[in-house]
């Protein structure tokens, strides 16, 4: 499902989407995962409005009970997304982080 | 427009872990075939609605394995659309027949997901989401939890609230002898849930269901002596983008919006005169959107009006008698060709317990992915 060529192709486009920020315009705590995302669960996913003016999903990670909230700040990162694959490439892309 | 439904059938919706699909099929185009008076020889096309057989079962190319199950070399395609493939196999078998291209043609969903474990099911179904949805681990349930949090913010829908259309579809669905879940469930069991993806609990959420459907279209009108003869009389189509975060507004579904707008003008008829509906409440979040979407409430209006009773048999209009995606089960590609069964029987006045009185037009509505498709049928009475 996910080769390393794709995991390559994607990757590129993840450098124009570094340290943006933006505020949360929805958010939920995953409880229950897919495969692929087992040893993370449970984990916080949010819709941001980003400062480029784009919404994007992503994780929510390093935050606090107080920061799962709508309109909540926060600034894109890098990050490992979910288990690799069989060829073991380690896939990485956009979470987010709360700021002040 | 105007294309007769001869017949329609669904199998039990369950964990049907000793019929295989061949099986399921088979039994529903029996049941249909002796339901619509016809001979399989009076079919001249096969539309199947189905998602994952490949991506689960290993097993493409459906229109051609069916077809061979039921002994026919007649045109044969399977139609993917998410949990929508249902419906759109069902338009794609309206445009079929007013084409004048057929005259009768068998559309049939079905669906096979207890064979396979939760994980691998949840991670099937992201395959009707985004790249970039898979990649953040949102699950289905996790779509319509950003959804649903968007609603609570804009419209003050309480968790509460969505459990209303839980108990009332629960309900429906015990007296419904195919539902999965034939039996009533109180607020207290709905709230008190385990969390599958904030707000949403276990109960909010729509099951992993084995079942088919299968109904009979044609140009033709039914035999003489098959009273009420019932008409499909609008089907259509919207699209959405694949992913959330594209979109301009997260408390509604604008596929919706538009594809029953669209249906509504070809019916010649208002949100007012659909008298029963199936909508697709793959979430309890769901049904309210899809209340407010079709027109029969005010947006922000239609949790309290599902938390009164507005829409449970005895209400106008009801909605989803047979118990909908949440109680009656969800086999993805069957859902779609189901909800028109139901509405068939409805107005047929054949719907047992759960018979709607005097209802003489109904609508369906089937979703796929997090709102990307929409299809709308209305089907009414001669």
């Amino acid at each position: 499902m996910i080769s390393p060529v794709k995991i390559w192709r994607n990757q590129k486009k993840i450098r124009l989407l570094l340290s943006l920020t933006g505020h949360i315009l929805s958010f939920t705590k995953v409880h229950v995962p897919p495969a692929g995302f087992e040893s993370q669960a449970p984990y916080a996913v949010a819709i941001v409005k980003l400062s480029n003016k784009k919404n994007y999903t992503a994780q929510l990670v390093e935050f606090e009970k107080k920061h799962l909230s709508v309109g909540q700040k926060v600034k894109t990162v890098l990050r490992r997304t979910r288990e690799a694959g069989e060829e073991q490439v380690i896939p990485y892309g956009i979470k987010f982080k709360p700021i002040d | 427009m105007k294309t007769a439904i001869l017949g329609g059938a669904t199998t039990k919706f369950g964990e049907l872990w000793d019929v295989s699909p061949r099986d399921l099929v088979k039994q529903v185009v029996k049941q249909v075939l002796s339901d619509a008076g016809i001979g399989k020889a009076q079919i001249q096309a096969i539309f199947v609605g189905n998602m994952l057989s490949g991506t689960l079962g290993g097993q493409d190319h459906l229109g051609a394995f069916f077809a061979e199950e039921l002994g026919l070399t007649v045109p044969a395609v399977k139609i993917e659309g998410a949990c929508a493939s249902g419906g759109l196999a069902v338009h794609a078998g309206v445009l079929a027949v007013s084409s004048n291209i057929y005259q009768t043609v068998l559309v049939v969903g079905v669906e096979k997901m207890t064979d396979h474990k939760p994980e691998e099911v949840a991670k099937a179904l992201m395959g009707a989401g985004s790249d970039v949805e898979r990649e953040a681990g949102a699950t289905f349930p996790a779509l319509y939890a950003l959804l649903a949090r968007a609603h609570m913010e804009k419209y003050g829908t309480t968790e509460d609230e969505m459990a209303y259309v839980a108990v009332k579809n629960h309900y429906h669905a015990s007296l419904n002898s195919h539902a999965q879940f034939p039996y009533p469930v109180s607020l207290e069991q709905v709230l008190k849930s385990p969390v599958i993806a904030s707000p949403l609990k276990l109960l909010d959420c729509s099951p992993i269901t084995d079942g088919a459907a299968a109904v009979i279209l044609s140009s033709l009108p039914a035999k003489q002596g098959s009273n009420p003869k019932i008409n499909i009389i609008a089907s259509a189509i919207a699209t959405d983008t694949l992913g959330l975060a594209e979109r301009e507004e997260l408390a509604l579904l604008k596929a919706a919006r538009q594809a029953s707008q669209k249906a509504y003008q070809m019916a010649g008829i208002s949100p007012k005169d659909i008298d029963v509906a199936e909508v697709h409440d793959c979430f309890t979040i769901a049904e309210i959107i899809a209340m407010e979407d079709l027109g029969f409430f005010p947006s922000g209006k239609a949790a309290n009006a599902i938390k009164m009773g507005k829409t449970k048999l005895g209400g106008h209009p009801v909605v989803n008698t047979s118990g909908g995606l949440k109680a009656s089960g969800h086999p993805v590609g069957a859902t779609g060709v189901k909800q028109i069964v139901e509405i068939h029987n409805q107005l047929k006045g054949i719907a047992g317990k759960k018979q709607v009185p005097g209802a003489r037009i109904g609508l369906t509505h089937n979703v796929g992915g997090s709102g990307a498709t929409a299809v709308i049928h209305i089907l009414a009475k001669e």
